[in-house]
Order: structure tokens, then sequence, then C-alpha cells
């Protein structure tokens, strides 16, 4: 397959989202960029302007009207999305960390970081008509959660729990309603760099520094399934349809890069099979650590994000669809 | 008369007109000339082909394809901007369920590699299939090998290497060089005294450097002679001091020279202290 290249940023990615059709890709990265690309050909759509910090996070409805994103200039910005429109900014003490709207398009979650002895809070605003009314710019939750830092969070089926990722390592559960940690599981040793639900939200796999992902059951937060790999990893996403695989990505700074070719990076894009623990395949390209992975809702595509500033945009080939893992 | 730099012939505009014709499979090849920046006449062959592809999307998918750009992309034309995209190199997404998974293989590299399979690559320090600069042992042996390497045959060429002084070779990688080896010891001046010396003793009056250097040439590189002189009358004193840049140098000569005849005197050589 030929990836297609995306040079819309000049400093790392940050984070990567399609939208629920999978024809736009949201990019976001340090820069204070964020880009909407057409995946289906790398053509970009726009941008965003109006971050002055590296923009952390970002999130689009299902009908791709509006766009949130979390910023290191303590500000989330809600934008149309069709024509690039700021519609409503939302000032905070720190950083926002982590954003996602939930699954009926009319809540966002918003966690912001802990610093300068201002704590971390997870506040939920309402944006139910947000394109056509300006949004309130008080929460209808806010609270100031406990324990070591957030550094991913996401909504669980029905918005009965908020799933979030800390930096021990630790995965807790957090009732919306009332901002107690309803329980808590410690999975990994390393802080969670990224955490990421499956297409119902039943359950969710994490990345982590401590170079393994976990599949997680949501409500139970067992551990469901284990990928150890040799590289700490800064993502990992889970194939909605057609192979049972998941996508994990990482890389470490220091590694010295040889240069095969001077086109192409050594960083890699690791694909696991899902069920029975194993790897299967590595896409490589990046020049830099893979900080992200978002893999298409159709499941033929899927892209990555790189420390390089690069978005690589892969369509699978034919073969990749009828290879069967041999036991 | 001037010659003219350019051909008249070439003025005349007979074939530089860009051509444009489609062949049996669809290809459009586009011909055209242009003058690069040396001022030579360029040639330029442009193959397209183009395909329509039907694609059912969802409708909200075919409305959002109609949006104009804005933000950095405003007022920009349909289409990719090679600026912001571009289309990588090939790569093969190779899927195996054994446990060895298949790096994708880079054709050109591999292509080098069995190129220079026929050709035995040999590393000097670990005598392993890469290059000297690609050794994974470089640090550890690539400064003792400096030492062993001549030593390890006696008849090997490296000797004669070091004897027409091919190479240059910095002082702490030479044979003794035990600041590395032996952890760390203090200063160059210190290094420079661990160098192998011969102490020649019995010398006759009229003996120059430049003979002690001949005579001991033979059996390596010399770093350095010092020969001890009167300080009035400037003869010999009778000894000097040789050091060599490789022990097994130093010892050879040493047991060639010592008890040997030179200039109507039995010469003496031993270890200098």
């Amino acid at each position: 397959m030929r990836p297609i290249l995306l040079q819309g940023h000049e400093r790392s990615l940050t984070q990567i989202k399609y939208n629920r059709e999978g024809d736009l890709l949201f990019s976001v990265s340090k820069d204070h960029v964020v880009n909407a690309w057409f995946s289906h050909n790398g053509e970009r759509l726009g941008t965003y302007e109006g971050h002055i910090g590296a923009v952390w996070t970002v999130d689009v409805n299902s009908s791709s009207t509006l766009l949130v994103s979390g910023s290191a200039d303590n500000t989330a910005k809600l934008w149309d999305v069709s024509n690039g429109k700021c519609l409503k900014s939302w000032e905070f003490n720190t950083a926002v960390r982590c954003v996602q709207f939930s699954e009926d398009d009319k809540l966002v979650l918003l966690v912001t970081e802990p610093r300068m002895g201002f704590p971390a809070t997870l506040q939920i605003f309402n944006v139910e008509n947000g394109v056509t009314e300006t949004v309130s710019s008080e929460p209808v939750y806010n609270f100031n959660p406990e324990g070591p830092k957030i550094t991913a969070a996401a909504w669980g089926a029905l918005n009965r729990y908020i799933i979030a990722g800390r930096e021990n390592g630790s995965v807790a559960l957090i009732d919306p309603k009332t901002g107690e940690c309803v329980s808590t599981n410690k999975v990994h040793e390393l802080t969670l760099t990224d955490l990421q639900m499956s297409s119902d939200r039943t359950y969710f796999i994490t990345a982590s520094k401590d170079k393994s992902a976990k599949i997680l059951e949501t409500e139970s937060l067992e551990v469901l399934k284990s990928y150890t790999t040799d590289t700490p990893l800064n993502s990992a996403a889970i194939m909605p349809k057609h192979q049972e695989f998941v996508v994990v990505g990482g890389g470490q700074e220091a590694m010295d890069v040889t240069t095969t070719s001077s086109r192409q990076g050594k960083f890699e894009c690791r694909f696991w099979h899902k069920i029975l623990e194993e790897e299967v395949g590595r896409v490589r390209g990046h020049f830099g650590p893979i900080n992200t992975i978002a893999i298409h809702p159709d499941g033929r595509s899927f892209a990555s994000g790189g420390e390089d500033g690069y978005v690589r945009v892969h369509h699978f080939d034919d073969d990749f669809f009828t290879f069967k893992f041999q036991i | 008369m001037a010659v003219s730099a350019t051909n008249w012939a070439d003025e005349v505009d007979g074939e530089d007109q860009p051509q444009t014709f489609t062949d049996a499979n669809g290809i459009t090849t586009t011909i055209e000339y242009r003058t690069n920046e040396d001022g030579k006449k360029v040639k330029v062959t442009r193959r397209t082909q183009k395909k329509l592809i039907h694609d059912v999307v969802n409708k909200a998918v075919a409305a959002r394809k109609k949006w104009p750009k804005f933000g950095k992309e405003k007022g920009n034309r349909p289409g990719p901007d090679p600026a912001t995209t571009n289309v990588g190199d090939n790569i093969k997404l190779k899927l195996s369920s054994t446990g060895d998974v298949v790096q994708d293989v880079d054709e050109k590299h591999e292509a080098m590699k069995a190129q220079l399979q026929n050709k035995k690559i040999l590393c000097r320090i670990c005598k392993g299939d890469h290059f000297t600069t690609k050794c994974p042992y470089k640090d550890s042996l690539g400064m003792e090998d400096a030492a062993a390497a001549p030593a390890a045959a006696a008849e090997e060429a490296a000797p004669e290497e070091q004897q027409s002084g091919s190479k240059y070779i910095a002082p702490h990688m030479r044979a003794g060089a035990s600041g590395t080896k032996g952890g760390d010891r203090d200063s160059i001046r210190e290094k420079r005294d661990e160098q192998p010396t011969l102490r020649v003793t019995n010398l006759s009056e009229d003996v120059t450097e430049a003979d002690v250097s001949e005579l001991f040439k033979r059996f390596g590189h010399i770093s350095r002679v010092f020969l001890a002189r009167d300080r009035e009358t400037n003869a010999c004193k009778g000894f000097a001091f040789v050091s060599f840049t490789m022990r097994e140098d130093a010892q050879r000569a040493l047991e060639a020279i010592d008890g040997r005849g030179y200039d109507n005197l039995i010469l003496r050589v031993e270890w200098a202290r």
C-alpha cells in the first residue's frame, strides 16, 4: 500500500481522530494547529485557527458538525467543522489534556491537568445545540478527581461511567454524576499514554510506557487481553471490522535511527491479533516515535501521527482482508 | 566571424512543439520542452492515466466533500495540494502467523546487500560479516585489535603497513594504550611513556639518530628515537632510546640486535625502564 503523507504540522502530532463516517480526519499537534483532512486522498479541508499553545486533544461529534479541541493555552475551543469558526472558548486554570464527546453528542468531557497548585479537574459541558445557540460557559459537572494525574479519559457506554487512565498506570471508573471513583484497577507499571474504546464501548484498549497494551472490560475493569512489545507504547487502537486486530505504536526517542532509505523511517505501527495475542505484522515509515493511531470506522484504512510531524494514512491492500491466522 | 553559442538549426522550432497523444490503454503522453536553470534544453515526458472511480457514499459524506476550504486552505482549489499532501513509497504489510514478524523489505537496500554478499565483507575488528565501521564491538575490540592484529600472526601484512607508515594511528590506539583498557590512568604523558621503548647501549661515537632509526626501522614503526649526545662535542654518548609503536616490533628488534655488531662494537639492547 502507498501511504499518503500529510504534512500539515511542523511539530509532533498529539492526536488524530476520524469522524463517524471516516471521511474526515482531524489532526492536532504541538504547533498550535488543528487540521481537517479528507481521508480518502489526503486533501486538506482546512484549519481551525485560534489556539496559542500546543493542542493536546481533539474530538468530533457523530454528525461532524462540532469539533472540540483542548490545548496547553488553558482553553478548550468548540468549532464549527464546516467553516472553521470558533463557536466557544472555555477558559481554565491549567492545560486541557483530554476531550471527548459523549455518544449522544450532548455532553463534552474535559480533563485538565494539575499544575502550579491548581488541582486537576474533570468537567462536563452541555453542547446539545452548539451549532445554533451559544454554549454555556458553566459546566454541568465539575469535579476535582483525587489521585494521580489523569492522562487519558473516555466515556463508557450510555454515559454510565467515565473511564480514566492515570499516570501511575491504573484505570479508574468515575461516576459522571457524582465524580466519585467507583473502582480502580492497576494494570500497568508506568503511565498510561492512550485509551481507546471499542465501537460499542463495552471494552477498551490501553497503551502504556511499560511497553504493553491491554484490553479491559469497561464495567469490571478486568484485563481481558495483554500485548507485550519491546518498545514503550504511545497509542493503541482496536480494528472495528474485517479483522480481529489491534494496532499499537510507540517508540523510544534515543533509538539510533539507521537510515535504510531516506524516504522511510524505522518507527513502526505493530499489528497484533486481538484474541490470540500474537504479533502479525508491522508497518514502518515514521521518522520518529508514533504518538497517535486512529483506525477508520470502516476498517479499511488507518492513520498514524508521529513525533516527526507527519500523519501517514494507509489504505489496506486486498490481501489484508483475506489473511487468516494459522494456529 | 563570431561563432554563435547556439546552433542555428536548433533555433528553428522544428521539434519543439509540445505534443499530446493518447494510446490504446488510455495513457495520455504529454511531451514538452523546457529550458532548465543551466540553460540546457530539457524534454519532459509525462504519462498519465486517468481512472474514474464511482463510489457510493453516505449523503452527508458527499455534502462534506463540497464544503469550501477554510483556514489556511482558504481560497484553494479542490484537490490535494502537494505542499501538504504527498504519496509515500510503497510499503508491504506482510501479515504472518508465525512468531517472527517479517520486516518490510526495502528493495534497494536488499539489492545492495545481495551485491555485497558476493564480495565477502569482513570486519577488520571482529572478522564478522559487516563493515568495520558498523562493527558492534568497535569500542571494545577496536583499540585492542589495533595492537593485537599485527601480533596475531608474525608474518602478517599489518606490520608492513605499519612500517611503510601508511596509516596514522592515534596515540591512544597504539599498542600499549592502556588508558582505555586498564581503567582511568591519567594523562597522555604517561601513555606516551608506556610505549615499548628499548635502550641501546655500546653505540660508537659517530652514530647518529638516522643510523639508529635505519637499523631499527625494519622491525616496525618507530615513534621516537632519542640519541644521547654529549653537550659540548655533540658526539654520541654511547646509548640511545628507541620507542616503537608496537610492542611486538620492539620485542623482535631486541632479540635481533642485542649482541649484534655495529661499527666494530657489540650492541646491547634492553627494555628501557
